[in-house]
């Protein structure tokens, strides 16, 4: 009781209150501006949290990276270009929304869905910190490869009507993301010489440019011009409508929870699965990419579901999940604290005291994001022929501030021309990115399984997890072959 | 005698210009800084060089106005540094954090188009941290005499959160002066390679101290040796790699995760001993003495001529071990 107490008196301050409230708004706010994710904000933010009390500091960042979890999605919705990258999945169903009219309807989802994903993540990091953490170190080289495996099923999801064309648009992906200096031997591969793609392709220019620009391309190349709905005027979610996201919700924070305790997996990856996962148990599987709200839930759930858990190999283990929670790692050794066993034994009341911010952050988040939702909602209603030399201008700067590079301009409008072909011939962006992102992982885990073990490829079955996404892997292709088989068989009928 | 005419007034027109431009270089030499001085980072906004530029910029602003911290990240810090070789607008305002990858670059990335020693004037290192070797807690090695003798026999893997990285080279030059059979593992970041070494995934890693603190404090790695000459205040008990291998040709052996100021070369005197000087403050600053420990970090010593030549055997060491261990350029 006397510790309670001791939690309280550190926590309920007027400042860790207002860190949350300022973490959480810029958040939403950088995160909802392209090019500038909650990973830069994270990092800017760090030298003005060096004067700070340890705990306001780390909740400041933890604010942040919330709010810029969730702000992603917003222009992700509104103007099909993701905030940040784990938000690329939610336009696959918010864009669409938003074409209809019903832009307010895809963002209160969204807003929801990671309130209760982060709800769920925080809650799992409080309670089950230790168990996750111990999975966490049992994924080795070859347990990642399985989990890798199981995730490029997804590309079978994403691929809209045709699974060939998604599998072309994954196979580039792949290609464009072996670009750069060999992980293992430093041979260049397809660099050119140029420095600029030593270091790999920039993942934000050419998010931006795969999905923001194409649609700019679209408007000046069309010539009927779009009919406007405007935001405002659309409907809110319903509590009926919200119900029957709701298991999807639940579904995608999980999926999100043992992503994000899994260090080195990510956001992007989370919300796809969990993406793929709802649309392979819901009944209205065939509106999934037309603007379904429970395909905008489910990408929300698990992105957002991932930024609790993240924080479970970094508080438990001292590990970094990701760049965020390594520049928090940075954050907590400014202040003399070292995350790990250490922190819960010498520091106890300061980790509880963290964990009341961490729940506090995700009611703040929902007054914030309902807040923003009223502002950024406008963008809908302004004419295209004004708002789209804006996001032009944006998605310039965007890629720009990530290397302060003039070159991934370039690469952004390369990719942006990519993606205004894959448009017009229906190919999906979606499978390009999952094969870029999940490439190097891919051929990473797979070489470093065979370096650890010396060539032996017994390690790829060395326990339950690997069978488990063996099995998972396996199930997942034979439903798409099953599905495959049955349109096909409807296909004959109707004809 | 129009000649002689001509000859007089280019001959006072060039002495005027010579005058003028040493006016000029004193003017900005007294002036100096003039302008906002650019710290530029060549890594990305968060990770441990930019946490220590920022620090040591805003200790910096005390002695010399507004320092604006820029990152510019690209092909292990040669981008950046290549800019800087380039010179241009501003550039008697701009320094540089170089780091590890500054003497490694040249070893790895092919035909860059700067000399890492000739092109800078190297003001002075800032902080180093000593990498530690170590290996799992359920690792049947207890000392670095064991690994090296299974080494000989068996392959033993060491990992490193990349290519080129001051973990990863350390790990190629020890196992280039031993001559056993060690195996790099490469991860993408510290997040991913620590996790398979604490399983035991891999056999022994050379990771900055910072990074393996916390773990060997908490029992869950063992620390075989430091890879400084000298021990290390934050653990006294393990030897150096110089120590503990002069059997198998070690001694002497001496890598570390180091971070120091360079500029352009063409970076005017004054400049020069303005930027010695306010880092020389910084450094002594209660401040900065209390920043350190929380890094396992020690001050750096070299400064000018002692610093460049550091740099310059950096080089020549890490391109003799980045051809013996065939890293293709």
């Amino acid at each position: 009781m006397e510790n309670f107490s001791e939690v309280l008196t550190l926590f309920l301050s007027v400042d860790n209150f207002v860190a949350i409230a300022v973490g959480v708004l810029v958040g939403v706010i950088v995160g909802a501006i392209p090019g500038l994710t909650a990973t830069m904000a994270v990092a800017l933010a760090l030298p003005f949290t060096f004067s700070l009390e340890p705990v306001t500091a780390i909740l400041l960042l933890v604010g942040i990276y919330k709010g810029g979890m969730y702000g992603g999605s917003i222009t992700a919705i509104l103007i099909r270009t993701p905030g940040s990258p784990a938000a690329a999945c939610t336009l696959l169903d918010g864009y669409p929304l938003a074409q209809q009219g019903k832009a307010k309807k895809a963002l209160k989802t969204a807003l929801y869905s990671s309130c209760v994903a982060d709800l769920i993540s925080n809650i799992a990091l409080i309670f089950f910190a230790s168990y996750l953490a111990k999975i966490a170190l049992n994924f080795g080289p070859p347990e990642y490869f399985w989990l890798i495996c199981f995730s490029l099923t997804i590309i079978v999801s994403v691929s809209g009507d045709s699974v060939v064309k998604g599998l072309i648009a994954a196979g580039l992906g792949v290609i464009v993301s072996s670009i750069g200096l060999d992980a293992v031997y430093g041979s260049q591969r397809l660099t050119f010489d140029s420095y600029d793609l030593m270091d790999r392709v920039s993942f934000i220019p050419l998010l931006i440019g795969l999905f923001a620009i194409p649609e700019v391309f679209e408007f000046y190349t069309s010539k009927v011009v779009p009919h406007i709905r405007t935001a405002a005027s659309g409907a809110s979610l319903t509590l009926a409508e919200f119900k029957r996201c709701l298991k999807t919700v639940i579904r995608g924070s999980l999926i999100g929870v043992v992503i994000g305790a899994i260090p080195g997996t990510g956001a992007t990856a989370a919300a796809f699965i969990s993406y793929s996962e709802a649309k392979r148990n819901s009944p209205r599987k065939n509106n999934f990419g037309k603007g379904e709200i429970e395909g905008v839930a489910a990408a929300e759930a698990g992105n957002n579901g991932v930024a609790g858990a993240t924080m479970i190999p970094l508080l438990s283990l001292g590990i970094p999940g990701d760049v965020i929670t390594a520049i928090i790692l940075g954050a907590f050794m400014i202040h003399g604290l070292t995350p790990g066993p250490v922190l819960f034994q010498e520091n106890l009341t300061m980790v509880y005291a963290l964990f009341c911010g961490i729940l506090v952050s995700s009611a703040v988040l929902l007054i914030v994001g309902n807040a923003a939702i009223r502002y950024f909602s406008l963008i809908a209603e302004i004419p295209k022929s004004i708002l789209l030399p804006i996001v032009l201008m944006f998605c310039v700067y965007g890629a720009y501030a990530v290397n302060n590079s003039t070159f991934d301009i370039g690469l952004m409008l390369l990719f942006g021309l990519l993606g205004f072909i894959f448009n017009r011939t229906g190919i999906a962006s979606a499978p390009f990115l999952i094969g870029f992102i999940l490439g190097p992982m891919f051929e990473d885990n797979l070489r470093r399984t065979f370096l650890i073990s010396k060539g032996d490829p017994s390690i790829f079955f060395r326990g339950p997890i690997t069978w488990l996404f063996i099995a998972l892997t396996i199930a997942s292709l034979a439903f798409a072959a099953y599905r495959y088989w049955q349109n096909r068989i409807a296909a004959t009928n109707a004809s | 005698m129009n000649q002689q005419i001509k000859n007089f007034f280019s001959a006072t027109a060039i002495g005027a210009a010579a005058l003028c431009s040493i006016f000029a270089s004193q003017a900005t030499a007294a002036d100096w800084p003039s302008d906002n001085i650019r710290l530029v980072v060549p890594y990305s906004a968060g990770g441990t060089t930019d946490l220590i530029s920022r620090k040591v910029a805003d200790l910096m602003q005390n002695e010399l106005g507004t320092i604006v911290v820029e990152n510019r990240p690209g092909a292990g810090s040669t981008v950046a540094t290549g800019q800087l070789s380039r010179g241009g607008r501003g550039i008697n305002h701009t320094i540089l954090m170089a780091s590890p990858g500054h003497a490694i670059g040249p070893a790895i990335y092919p035909g860059l188009r700067f000399d890492p020693v000739k092109d800078f004037r190297f003001i002075r290192k800032v902080i180093s941290i000593p990498n530690v070797m170590v290996v799992p807690a359920s690792s049947p090695y207890n000392s670095l005499a064991e690994l090296v003798e299974a080494a000989k026999n068996k392959e033993v893997t060491f990992s490193s959160p990349g290519m080129g990285s001051s973990v990863h080279m350390s790990g190629e030059l020890f196992k280039s002066v031993t001559e056993t059979q060690m195996v790099h593992v490469p991860f993408r970041g510290s997040g991913e390679a620590l996790p398979a070494l604490l399983s035991g995934d891999v056999d022994v890693s050379f990771d900055n101290m910072p990074t393996v603190l916390p773990h060997i404090k908490s029992g869950k790695l063992k620390a075989l040796a430091i890879t400084t000459p000298k021990r290390s205040p934050f653990l006294p008990d393990v030897p150096t790699v110089s120590e503990a291998g002069e059997q198998y040709g070690l001694s002497g052996f001496n890598t570390s995760a180091w971070f120091g100021v360079i500029a352009h070369n063409s970076l005017p005197d004054a400049a020069t001993s303005k930027l010695t000087d306010a880092l020389d403050k910084v450094m002594e600053s209660e401040d900065f003495l209390a920043f350190l420990p929380k890094f396992g970090a020690e001050a750096g010593i070299e400064s000018g001529d002692n610093f460049r030549g550091f740099i310059s055997t950096e080089v020549k060491k890490w391109a003799k071990v980045a051809q013996e261990a065939n890293i293709k350029r």
